[in-house]
């Protein structure tokens, strides 16, 4: 592997932990790590797995030139928030692996407040070209042992100030109260279905035992209007379930350590989706469990695509993350933070406005930022030291940093990304993309969903297989030198364009639309293409639906009969069949009380499906019946035992005359032949005789004369012994 | 290295309790009341004095104020902490003069006169190395956590004073202030409280369960209902989260409300207020939002609306209102009772006019 750890003075931090009395925050979840041994149970650091990679592309181009954790988020890199989510839940050690673009990544968090020595969260920064998904991950945490405790797993695009110190008790409480059956409790805010937060394409539908909160059933509905649940939720034992449908996936979970281990153990498992199923479907076999956490407060959304991005940028900006807000500068970056006046517009240091400029509601623009006369902004997130000239509209537009706009630009829903220009009367209808460097214009009007990039989409394609492989520069130079030789199409991009069109959602390629709404997650089912490497698609029929209960009693009657005409064909021993009935018995989990009943039951038909179809009189059935039941009468006795037994045999014997009213003659001497064969007892016949019956039919089976006599015979001969005696 | 690992401590401790700041705001995180906020402050101000290196009052003060500004910026809305910092420069101020020889009394006076002969004295002037002057200052804010640490008791020692049998009482929202306050009255007396629940975060609920636990009679209403339960009210009683420099407040939202409704039922509006919420800010208009509300996890009715809708939808919440100065009747502090005009003066006394921008 080629792996490099990157430990941030973390011995020295361990030692000056140990050795301090710790204020505030710390002492919530403790720091002593010296003598972990004797304390382990009040005092475990509380770790963190952060993923800062998404292991799909949903957003390219963009994330070819910058790793998706560091995409800014109202002016913020996306890991910072997430780090900053877990450093106020209290977590002192934080695993960052990163892949794509590692480089990058790492440098952003040396330079970062998390890597001061002061920090209350230690950072150590892995990475590793190898990673492929979100299992790997796992599995490399499993093989370097770098977790010790229960840890938080999320991913580096999670914005969230969710609470999750009640969740992560509840965690420890069920781990000590039922040794390490719970692996995994994963965090759930309640939010209507079709709430703006909710990315459709991650809606899941989750059943759970609403006293335990252990989470039964879970899927992703994607979109489908009939959903099929698997029948062993309904009688498992639980009391009381819930479905719900109104949970939002925060895509936090919080692990013991044992989940690393389980991602080595199944190799197969990929996404934490894979897991979760895995872990519901073989929950018998394995014996581990998964819990959920359901939070009303707080605030919790991955970005996973750009309408995500949309929806958790206005709420940042609305404020709805609280005390994650844009004037808060929880990064400590230099200078004075942005101001906050009404109608939530956010204004950075040495930001310029226009004369009749307008920033109407919801703004957040960026220091060093200039803005012409009679511009309009509303609802957008405007960059650092951008330019942007005179009577420009902005409408939910994301411009990032260093972007020049010329005059009379008109932006609605779109992501302007660094060091765009985009020159004058240009206009970019709802869900343009315009990745790094691009230059657009003048007077093009560019189509809703038009995804433009300096990168060529042919060169993509050619350069998926080592993707992960190749440097961020290496891509760079190549692409540079292709762009020289292809040219940009002057009609798309404007006469001064720079950049190739990436794919129109208004071209009838199917392909190429699936790919650019795919980029807005409006589709609802993904592009299986770019996203095979993250999750496998699941198959809605897929999930394994045991066969009901009575099924698998018929199929072991069938067995047994099966059994016993090769028995009686090839002249097996009754051990043998012993052996073989008990097998039956164990492959489809039936009580040692349905095989006595079964095999009675199959006995006493036994002549019918020899003769088949022939009607058979009570003597020809008596007579065809008592050798069998001689012969394998060491087969009964080897299962008919307590007393029990024999009464549950009789009364499968009574069951089989009830519907075989013509062959009462024949009853008897099968009784007869059973006492003799020494199967049944007499105090038991007598016992299931005296008993009586539930139904008329019964009643009349005890009348039968036969029957009665040979109870008296019973008793007569009873008496005789006791006599004897 | 003891004198590095000294400094790293330091600076660590003073990050934990930016960051504490940053996160909690106002009661929300680890650090609950403002009363504890002032005493975590001066704190670690102390540790700041004792670990911290200077060699003068001017460069221990050039400390504090840097770090005041960082805490301050961390926080804005906690003025507490801004408070705490001058407090602390006015201590090393007089405590340097003390060392000079000078009285303090001489220091004091302030007429136009001195105002503008008075040019450069300051920062020059302290830079006289003495040697007891660590000892002294730290001996000065021991004094001033141990009158902190009292405050909520010498407010509450009050309450006999003011509260009289079968007397109706009002408040609004929860303040420990006047829950001890109220407490302290039962303990001889019999009256009705009748608590404002102050929506959206109700904190008034948990004001009346307390209450209630210590047999106060209390029933609680909604904030609608303010002005037509005032007339049956003797006295309203409310706490606050800052005293401005004109006497006004900027009290939890509803207080605005509340006032109006006392003053036009002619009902004596007291305010139960610490000294360490006296704040030499000034209110401007318009209150700058940031200072005026903050975006709370708001009504769980209004997550649940829709996407289409929510995005149209501007939901704002503010958590302060501003209570001029005319409406208030009496300042109940941890030193006595005081109007509001009056608060000008004990401003002048808490705090040097250089100090009221950190």
């Amino acid at each position: 592997l080629f792996a490099t750890v990157l430990c941030w003075s973390s011995l020295r931090k361990s030692l000056s932990n140990t050795n301090r009395s710790k204020g505030g925050k710390q002492s919530r979840s403790g720091g002593g790590r010296k003598g972990a041994d004797d304390q382990e149970e009040e005092e475990q650091p509380l770790q963190a797995v952060l993923i800062a990679d998404s292991f799909n592309r949903r957003f390219f181009p963009i994330t070819k030139d910058q790793p998706r954790a560091l995409l800014p988020l109202g002016n913020v890199a996306m890991i910072d928030y997430t780090l900053e989510f877990l450093t106020s839940t209290g977590v002192q050690e934080t695993f960052v692996f990163c892949c794509w673009m590692s480089h990058k990544i790492k440098e952003h968090l040396l330079k970062s407040k998390w890597c001061r020595p002061t920090s209350p969260n230690t950072v150590h920064i892995i990475t590793s070209d190898l990673y492929r998904s979100l299992g790997d991950v796992l599995r490399d945490v499993d093989a370097k042992n770098l977790v010790r405790y229960d840890f938080v797993l999320v991913y580096g695009d999670v914005v969230s100030n969710i609470d999750v110190t009640q969740a992560l008790q509840e965690h420890k409480h069920r781990r000590k109260v039922e040794k390490n059956i719970s692996v995994m409790t994963m965090v759930f805010k309640e939010s209507s279905p079709g709430h703006k937060s909710r990315c459709e394409e991650d809606d899941i539908i989750v059943a759970m035992d609403t006293k335990s909160q252990r989470v039964l059933h879970y899927q992703k509905t994607q979109g489908l209007k009939k959903l099929q649940f698997p029948m062993n939720i309904f009688h498992n034992g639980s009391e009381d379930f819930e479905i719900r449908h109104d949970l939002l996936d925060c895509h936090i979970s919080i692990c013991s350590p044992q989940v690393a281990e389980l991602f080595t153990d199944n190799f197969d498992y990929q996404t934490r989706n894979d897991f979760v199923r895995g872990m519901l479907v073989n929950e018998e076999i394995l014996g581990n469990q998964i819990h959920m956490h359901v939070t009303k407060d707080g605030y919790g959304a991955r970005v996973s695509n750009l309408l995500m991005y949309d929806s958790v940028s206005s709420d940042l900006i609305r404020r709805w993350v609280y005390p994650l807000t844009p004037e808060a500068n929880f990064t400590d970056r230099e200078g004075p933070p942005c101001t906050h006046s009404r109608h939530n517009v956010y204004r950075g240091p040495g930001v310029s406005l226009g004369h009749g400029s307008q920033m109407v509601e919801n703004v957040l623009i960026g220091c060093g930022t200039s803005i012409g006369a009679d511009c309009h902004i509303s609802n957008s997130v405007i960059g650092s030291n951008c330019n942007i000239g005179d009577n420009v509209t902005l409408d939910c537009a994301y411009v990032w940093n260093h972007v020049t706009i010329s005059k009379n630009v008109t932006i609605s829903q779109s992501v302007v990304c660094d060091r765009v220009e985009i020159r004058e009367g240009v206009r970019l209808n709802k869900q343009c993309v315009l990745a790094y460097n691009v230059l657009i214009g003048p007077n093009v009007s560019l189509p809703d969903g038009t995804v433009v990039s300096m990168h060529h989409p042919d060169e993509e394609e050619e350069e998926d297989d080592d993707e992960f492989l190749s440097d961020g520069d290496a891509d760079a130079s190549q692409s540079k030198e292709k762009n020289k030789q292809k040219g940009f199409n002057p009609a798309e991009v404007g006469v001064e364009g720079k950049g190739f069109v990436w794919k129109t959602s208004s071209l009838d390629d199917t392909e190429d639309e699936e790919l650019s709404q795919c980029l807005w997650g409006l589709v609802l089912n993904p592009d299986p293409e770019s996203d095979s490497e993250a999750s496998e698609p699941d198959d809605p029929d897929d999930p394994v639906i045991p066969s009901p209960e009575m099924d698998d009693v018929k199929v072991f009657e069938l067995e047994v009969l099966g059994t016993l005409q090769r028995g009686l064909e090839e002249n097996i021993g009754c051990d043998n069949l012993v052996v073989e009935v008990n097998s039956l018995k164990y492959a489809y989990n039936i009580t040692l009380r349905e095989v006595m009943q079964m095999l009675t039951r199959v006995v006493l038909e036994f002549p019918f499906q020899q003769q088949q179809g022939v009607q058979l009189s009570a003597a020809q059935y008596a007579t065809v019946l008592l050798p069998l039941i001689e012969r394998w009468a060491p087969l009964f006795k080897n299962y008919v035992k307590k007393a029990q037994d024999h009464l549950d045999c009789l009364s499968a014997f009574e069951e089989h005359f009830l519907e075989q009213e013509k062959h009462w003659p024949a009853m008897i001497k099968v009784l007869m032949s059973m006492y003799q064969l020494e199967i049944l007892e007499e105090e038991l016949i007598m016992r299931w005789f005296s008993q009586g019956a539930t139904t008329d039919k019964g009643r009349q089976l005890r009348k039968n004369q036969g029957l009665q006599k040979f109870i008296k015979w019973l008793e007569e001969a009873e008496d005789e012994s006791s006599e004897d005696e | 290295m003891p004198g590095a690992d000294k400094n790293t401590d330091l600076s660590e401790r003073i990050e934990a309790f930016l960051a504490d700041l940053k996160r909690g705001g106002t009661g929300a995180g680890p650090l609950r009341g403002s009363a504890e906020t002032a005493r975590e402050t001066t704190a670690l101000l102390r540790r700041i004095t004792a670990q911290a290196r200077w060699s003068s009052a001017g460069d221990l003060m050039e400390i504090i104020r840097k770090e005041g500004r960082r805490m301050t910026a961390a926080q804005p809305s906690e003025t507490t902490v801004g408070n705490m910092v001058r407090r602390v420069l006015k201590i090393i101020r007089e405590e340097y003069a003390r060392s000079r020889g000078s009285s303090e009394e001489t220091d004091q006076q302030e007429s136009l006169h001195k105002l503008l002969t008075s040019g450069g004295l300051s920062e020059e002037n302290f830079r006289q190395h003495f040697p007891t002057l660590k000892a002294n200052v730290i001996e000065a804010i021991n004094e001033l956590l141990t009158e902190l640490e009292g405050t909520t008791y010498n407010i509450a020692m009050q309450a006999l004073e003011h509260i009289h049998s079968n007397e109706v009482i009002m408040t609004i929202g929860r303040s420990r202030t006047v829950e001890d306050f109220l407490k302290d009255a039962a303990r001889k007396r019999k009256f009705h409280v009748i608590v404002a629940e102050c929506a959206p975060f109700c904190q008034g609920h948990k004001m009346a369960t307390s209450l209630s636990q210590a047999e106060i009679e209390t029933t609680v209403i909604p904030d609608a209902a303010i002005f037509a339960v005032m007339s049956r009210v003797n006295k309203v009683i409310i706490g606050t989260q800052t005293v401005l420099a004109n006497g006004g407040l900027r009290a939890v939202n509803g207080t605005h409300t509340l006032a109006l409704a006392a003053k036009h039922h002619s009902t004596p509006l007291i305010v139960c207020a610490p000294m360490f919420k006296l704040s030499p800010q000034v209110p401007y208009f318009p209150f700058s939002p940031s200072h005026s509300y903050e975006q709370r996890s708001v009504t769980h009715s209004l997550w649940w609306v829709r996407r289409e809708i929510l995005s149209k939808v501007n939901v704002y919440c503010p958590v302060f209102d501003y209570v001029p100065p005319e409406l208030i009747t009496l300042f109940i502090s941890n030193i006595g009772g005081n109007a509001p005009s009056y608060i000008y003066r004990l401003m002048s006394e808490l705090y040097h006019p250089e100090d009221h921008e950190l």
